[in-house]
């Protein structure tokens, strides 16, 4: 077979760990297609580690059409610098036009440094893929500042472009018995990495945590004006049982544990209801409750930037309000 | 032990504002801070400094105005700040950021023995930087980690990675992107701030002091560009409501009672 | 530049053949009469076992046995089947295990390892085992894209 049909094409880094769960690289496979039909070339997928046959047939099974293989007890474990390695090489030689990857932890921190390695451009947790009709090129569209906006970035003269793409962006197709592909093994020289070993690796249960799993959040920020204010959230919170979440510039001021910091540098909530008090709606907070159902925001500023991301924006005095809410409240119950 | 930490300036403002032109952030009279997990890896840094001895440098890349950022850092404990700025830098991707920043890191005598970082920022929340500076450096990353052991000239290290939480033995030096479980943050010590910004030293570097040239940094050195911004991720067409408390808290108990969670009061 | 090799897979069934997954794979002729082989056959989406035909001599390249898609034909040599739960062995009257055949089962698919030492008419080894796989030392291993026609000649990939 020639390498011709193996050169400039549409790659996915076969990131297999957590395999039935993890479902992401089927899904960029199933994308990939769609692009390499677009581009006329093929879907190649990049599977390092040992004794990974499985997977080989698993990837063949839901659309590739080559699997490009490095078997090697050095590579058992996933590596950045050995990955990187192997991948450069394989990138130097076949010259994809495109290199896909999951945003998971390991792709994250993998994907930036092979593109250094190959000089080229990398967009981050990408939301959407498309090649741009006029061009041919790319479009990735990825959050920016903050997730408030959506980028469209391109890498217009790089190569492969490079991106990493969230989960569940895209949709696997389903496993189908009857495919059949190529497996390509490349030459490669591997070599152990003794900088960085791991010497343990435990599977972490997911921690259960009250203020992810509530039904509704209610969060108070500086407009609350005080810790005596913020206290009352714990009353409405008990009322309509509920969870008690934090902005920063509350738990800097010590009127919240850390536990209730929502946003990038906290925790992420996806409540049926959030109600947000007192908070103008800095990015690095919303960026923590732009996936709640339903949003109820007050604030005595009618500019507020939370309004702009409230389903319901009430303006008033949060001392005036949360008072006469609980007397409300009360006296339903 | 010689730190040196890499810090961004981020907005701390609300409402953002955007050169449609070069498709970047206006940062001019926008409030800004260090990105939180930024600040933490420097809270790491001064940790291990004080254990071990040593020295922390901070190093940023922006504009000049984030010498304000790096004036904070002094005021936490840096003992050296070095702010990289340079017209040509505007508009840089990770891949010519993390250029720059490794030049800078290069030009440091003796070369550190640990770079820190913040797994990501605000407001790119690529992660991108950390890794690409140690690739550009030739030196090994761990990234995430919310521990760190040292252990003669190695740090043990612990992260959460796709459910795994591993602990990592890493070789030094070594790039070290931290979480926000790595250290928790002290607040100044008093009047740390106004002596940090009356008779701090911070040090500036331009594409002299570097030794690069304008193609390798700025929108000319990067791989990438954005082509476009489009609407944003989450706005919701809400309805803004002004009235009296009474009226308010009606419109608030309808809405909990419409979406269900509030059964519906009869009369 | 750099030098690779390949081999075409299916996602229902493959074995393993010179370190490579092969969804089929031949060693020799089958449509000769007398001259060793070894055939791997494509198994189709549907069956689950492997399809092993084959003519073996031993060292001093006596015939010893003929299979026929696992099933002893002419047996010379005198050797038995033992069947087990995941394949078969095909042991020799001197005692020793001729041939090992054992299928994996993946949660979707399958895999069979053959593991075995074979000699041709001319005494030359052709076969041997190595690291879970079986690897080919004299002569050409050919893939398969599908199943052999019946008693038809190897089809050149």
């Amino acid at each position: 077979m020639d390498k011709g049909s193996l050169l400039h094409g549409v790659w996915v880094f076969g990131d297999y760990r957590n395999y039935f769960q993890n479902r992401v690289t089927l899904q960029l496979i199933a994308k990939g297609r769609g692009l390499a039909e677009t581009l006329r070339t093929r879907v190649t997928v990049l599977l390092l580690g040992e004794a990974v046959h499985q997977y080989a047939m698993e990837y063949i099974a839901h659309g590739a059409d080559v699997v490009m293989v490095a078997e090697h007890p050095d590579l058992k474990c996933y590596q950045v610098e050995s990955y990187t390695n192997v991948v450069a090489r394989w990138a130097e030689a076949f010259k994809p036009n495109i290199l896909l990857g999951g945003a998971t932890s390991f792709g994250r921190e993998f994907f930036p440094r092979l593109a250094k390695r190959l000089r080229t451009g990398l967009s981050a947790d990408c939301v959407n893929l498309a090649v741009d009709p006029d061009t041919g090129l790319l479009l990735q569209t990825t959050p920016a500042f903050g997730g408030n906006l959506l980028a469209e970035v391109v890498t217009s003269q790089h190569r492969p472009q490079m991106a990493t793409i969230h989960p569940c962006v895209f949709k696997e197709l389903p496993h189908n018995a009857g495919a059949v592909g190529r497996v390509v093994y490349p030459e490669i020289e591997v070599k152990a990495n003794t900088r960085v070993r791991v010497l343990r690796s435990r599977r972490q249960q997911v921690q259960r945590d009250n203020l992810q799993d509530a039904e509704i959040v209610i969060v108070g920020g500086r407009g609350l004006g005080s810790k005596n204010q913020f206290k009352l959230l714990f009353e409405l919170a008990e009322l309509l049982e509920g969870e008690v979440g934090a902005t920063r510039p509350v738990v800097l001021a010590g009127w919240a544990d850390e536990e209730r910091l929502l946003g990038q540098t906290g925790k992420t909530v996806k409540p049926k209801v959030l109600i947000s008090i007192g908070t103008s709606g800095a990015l690095q907070y919303t960026t923590g409750i732009k996936e709640a159902e339903t949003i109820i925001a007050i604030n005595r500023d009618p500019q507020a930037p939370i309004f702009k991301m409230a389903d319901l924006g009430l303006v008033g005095e949060s001392s005036a309000v949360l008072p006469l809410l609980l007397e409300t409240l009360r006296n339903r119950i | 032990m010689n730190i040196v930490v890499c810090i961004k300036q981020v907005p701390d403002e609300p409402i953002i504002r955007i050169d449609s032109e070069r498709m970047t952030l206006i940062r001019e009279g926008t409030e800004s801070t260090i990105n939180p997990l930024d600040r933490v890896a420097l809270e790491a840094g001064l940790h291990l400094r004080k254990h071990n001895g040593g020295q922390v440098t901070v190093l940023s890349m922006g504009p000049p105005r984030g010498e304000e950022s790096l004036r904070e850092a002094l005021a936490a404990g840096a003992d050296r700040a070095i702010l990289l700025t340079d017209p040509a830098f505007a508009g840089s991707d990770t891949l010519a950021t993390s250029h720059v920043l490794a030049r800078a890191i290069s030009r440091l005598r003796p070369f550190p023995d640990l770079l820190l970082c913040g797994m990501k920022t605000i407001d790119s929340d690529t992660g991108h930087v950390g890794p690409q500076i140690a690739e550009e450096l030739g030196i090994p990353q761990v990234c995430g980690v919310n521990k760190i052991n040292l252990e003669e000239d190695s740090l043990v290290v612990e992260r959460l990675s796709d459910g795994f939480l591993d602990t990592v033995k890493v070789t030094l030096p070594a790039l070290i992107s931290v979480s926000r479980e790595c250290c928790p943050v002290r607040s100044l010590p008093l009047g740390a701030l106004e002596i940090a910004f009356s008779q701090g030293d911070v040090t500036r570097w331009g594409c002299q002091e570097l030794g690069v040239s304008e193609e390798e940094v700025g929108l000319k050195g990067s791989a990438t560009r954005v082509r476009r911004l489009l609407t944003p991720a989450f706005t919701r067409k809400g309805e803004i409501v002004s009235g009296s408390p009474r009226l308010l808290v009606d419109r608030l108990i309808g809405t909990l009672e419409a979406v269900g969670l509030l059964d519906e009061e009869d009369g | 530049m750099i030098a690779f090799r390949e081999s075409p897979i299916s996602a229902h069934h493959n074995y393993f053949v010179n370190g490579m997954l092969a969804q089929g794979f031949v060693v020799g002729d089958p449509s000769s009469n007398d001259s060793f082989f070894l055939l791997a056959d494509v198994v189709p989406h549907g069956e689950i076992r492997p399809r092993i035909s084959a003519r073996l001599m031993d060292e001093e390249a006596h015939l010893l046995l003929e299979l026929k898609a696992n099933r002893i034909g002419r047996n010379p040599g005198k050797c038995s089947i033992e069947p087990f739960l995941d394949g078969y062995r095909v042991w020799r009257s001197s005692g020793n295990v001729l041939i090992e055949v054992r299928t994996r089962v993946f949660a979707n698919g399958y895999l069979t390892l053959i593991e075995a030492r074979l000699f041709d008419e001319h005494g030359h080894l052709r076969v041997e085992p190595k690291d879970e796989s079986i690897w080919v030392c004299g002569g050409e291993c050919r893939f398969l894209a599908a199943p052999l026609p019946e008693g038809g000649s190897t089809k050149r990939e």
